[in-house]
């Protein structure tokens, strides 16, 4: 299979009628490992949801894309299966649904009617996956997100990620909450997947995170599209000086998406 | 009164085909009495005004037992009785069973072959007058089964009633009552399997269970209550002291009706446990009441009841704890959560506490209605799982705990197989 190509046109996004993305473009293909860093409420997770489909966000203008499909046109789990993973800043819990049984069911609909794995084969693997994440094995039958605390949440997101190898994996503050070891563990499932047939969109606010992901590509994203793009040193620069440089640079006061441009 | 005189040529046309002594058929006629003159129920959430109190014509013609029924039948390993319209068509005890002296008939039987504990026990449970219906029940009953248990017999595999009503147009008025005997173990079933009916009549179904000290009985139902009659259902339990009665009810209904699950909790250290599972959907109407009375001291209680509905459903679910002047000591928790999965259901989760007590121990409630949560359902499908699965995944998750304390695999299947059937339309 070719490798990835998910490409971001101009998209344009509403939350309650309120424009909050203002044609935001980006282009990431397998193999490369992007960036998104911005102050609070500069629409990083408004353009994570409006990819994944979350049913709040409108589209009003722009073009999304994986290999040449329109994402637009999809419904969420469609999206999904066609290798768009999203690991949320906030997981839902789910009660009464057991962390293997979804894991499991989201996979076989993944691999398609006819190519479900066998259920010995499937918590092999589950078991594996995990034990490389330090997830405790009794978390194949917690419910899903149940009580986990914040940083379990984040580490059965990339739990789900390795389980499920999609194409396209955009990571919405998967550092958030996290504690040293804890990040350590996630940014090592995250290179651990690292090939050609992934292509990664890591949402932070923290160097630290991309110290142990090295980015190729940092973009920073202020009212609602990305302002400045550069490698892996402008994440560096922006932990040094923080945002106000760039503003000051950009002409921008207020970075948020309330103000118009 | 026309309709005392037509109707209670019911009674004697039941009493005489079922071939009853004298003392059984006064019991029918001062029931039918009593039926007759008790004036029309106000029940809160419920309208009677539009139901009828007809009874339909009693026949002895027995229906054939549908396929699907037959199937689930020859599946059964444990004792059973098979009712067609109340009308027996097959029983089986177990050689275990049998040689521990149980005895397991019909309650038509029991008055005739053990009319001693029969009359000792009958309407002890579910008096005669505490309603209009069970006066009904207590006239007409046709059907149901008396169960027996010695002391000291405890029998892991259960007794389970089948039911089956057919199209005919006579009202369904089965009656059973169970005695445990004093360290007595069992589990008790009742299943059903009732087609819509295009007729317009008042059933009553009852049944007694009385718990004798030290006793353990759980009892278990998978019920289908179809359109057409209003079914008027009365379960109670009598728990004497250090007893404990647990009922399991599983219920995929789209009729009209009012139900009470009820556990008195007698005597001292006396425990009970209501679990009710539901899947309403079509223009289901019921009105259920699961009900704890303590009375005993230091008595223990839990309610947990879960509801998903479909479609134009309408459910109330009451639950219910009543703490009386003296039962010093008591515990008490209810969980009720209902979930509207289509917006034109309708569900009512209503937790009542009547504390007449100040010595209590513990009294908790949580009560929830709502609908299935968006973000849960965003979430399983943003992980590539389509909606109609998302869905059932999430109200699986709700019921399947309930459904899991069905006593046998078969009732099991039986109650998932009618809850999947609903959810997957
Ligand atoms: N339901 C909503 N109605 C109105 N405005 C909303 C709604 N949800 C989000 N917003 C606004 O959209 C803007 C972007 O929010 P978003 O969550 O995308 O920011 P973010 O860049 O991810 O911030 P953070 O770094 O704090 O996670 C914010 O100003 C937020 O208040
Ligand atoms: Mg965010």
């Amino acid at each position: 299979m070719a490798k990835p190509d998910f490409r971001v046109n101009d998209l344009r996004v509403n939350i309650d009628g309120k424009e909050i993305l203002k044609g935001l473009n980006l282009h990431i293909q397998g193999g490369e490992i992007h960036a998104i860093m911005g102050p609070n409420g500069t629409g990083k997770s408004t353009l994570a949801s409006a990819l994944m489909g979350h049913p709040h966000y409108e589209v009003t203008g722009g073009s999304a894309t994986l290999d040449g499909e329109d994402l637009l046109e999809m419904s969420v789990d469609e999206r999904a299966r066609a290798g768009l993973f999203l690991a949320m800043q906030y997981p839902a819990e789910v009660p009464g649904v057991s962390n293997a049984n979804f894991i499991r069911q989201a996979l076989n609909a993944r691999l398609g009617e006819g190519n479900e794995l066998p259920v010995l084969k499937f918590h092999r693997m589950l078991q594996e996956k995990m034990k490389a994440l330090s997830i405790d094995p009794e978390f194949a039958e917690r419910y899903l997100n149940e009580g986990f605390s914040g940083g379990e949440k984040k580490r059965n997101e990339i739990l789900q990620m390795s389980m499920l190898e999609p194409r396209i994996a955009i990571l919405d503050e998967i550092d958030s909450g996290l504690d040293i070891d804890a990040l350590k563990i996630v940014a090592n499932g995250v290179n651990s997947l690292r090939s050609e047939n992934i292509g990664f969109l890591i949402i932070t606010h923290y160097q630290r995170l991309l110290n142990y992901i090295k980015p190729d590509y940092v973009h920073v994203m202020m009212q609602g599209r990305i302002v400045r793009s550069g490698d892996a040193t402008l994440a560096e620069e922006l932990e040094a000086k923080g945002y106000d440089w760039l503003k000051a640079e950009l002409g921008i006061e207020d970075e948020t998406v309330g103000v118009e441009a | 009164m026309t309709e005392l005189n037509t109707l209670s040529g019911q009674v004697h046309r039941v009493s005489s085909a079922l071939g009853e002594p004298e003392w059984l058929l006064a019991l029918r006629e001062e029931a039918w009495k009593r039926f007759v003159e008790m004036p029309q129920p106000w029940i809160e959430k419920t309208d009677l005004s539009k139901r009828t109190w007809d009874t339909g014509t009693f026949s002895t013609d027995v229906e054939k037992v549908p396929q699907e029924v037959q199937a689930y039948v020859d599946g059964i390993e444990h004792s059973y009785a098979l009712f067609v319209d109340g009308l027996l068509v097959d029983l089986k005890l177990t050689d275990e069973a049998k040689a521990a002296g149980v005895v397991y008939q019909t309650i038509h039987e029991g008055a005739r072959l053990n009319g001693a504990v029969w009359r000792k026990h009958f309407g002890t449970v579910v008096a005669t007058d505490e309603s209009k219906w069970a006066a009904l029940n207590a006239g007409l009953f046709v059907g149901g089964v008396f169960l027996h248990v010695p002391r000291n017999v405890q029998i892991e595999a259960p007794f389970e009633t089948v039911y089956v009503w057919t199209g005919k147009e006579f009202g369904s008025y089965p009656r059973s009552l169970v005695v445990a005997e004093e360290l007595s173990d069992i589990q008790y079933v009742e299943t059903t399997f009732s087609s819509a009916r295009d007729v317009k009549v008042a059933s009553s179904h009852v049944l007694e269970v009385v718990a004798m000290p030290s006793s353990r009985v759980h009892v278990a139902a998978a019920d289908e209550w179809h359109k057409g009659p209003t079914y008027f259902l009365t379960r109670r339990a009598k728990v004497e002291k250090d007893a404990d009665v647990r009922w399991t009810v599983g219920d995929t209904s789209d009729g009209f009706g009012v139900e009470t699950i009820e556990n008195v909790l007698q005597g001292s250290g006396a425990t009970g446990l209501i679990r009710v599972v539901g899947l309403g959907y079509g223009r289901e109407h019921f009105e259920l009441t699961a009900s704890m009375k303590h009375v005993g001291r230091n008595t223990e209680s839990e309610i947990v009841m879960h509801a998903a509905l479909r479609d134009r459903a309408n459910t109330i679910y009451r639950s219910r704890t009543e703490i009386v002047k003296g039962a010093v000591g008591a515990g008490s928790e209810q969980h009720d959560r209902m979930i509207m999965i289509d917006g034109t259901a309708r569900a009512d989760a209503i937790p009542m506490l009547l504390i007449d007590e100040n010595d209590v121990n513990r009294c908790g409630h949580a009560a929830s209605v709502g609908k299935i949560d968006p973000t849960q359902i965003y979430y399983l499908m943003s992980r590539g799982i389509p909606y109609a699965q998302a869905m059932k995944m999430i109200i699986w998750g709700y019921l399947s705990d309930s459904v899991d304390a069905l006593p046998t695999a078969g009732v099991r299947d039986l109650v998932v197989e009618r809850i999947e059937r609903e959810l997957g339309r």
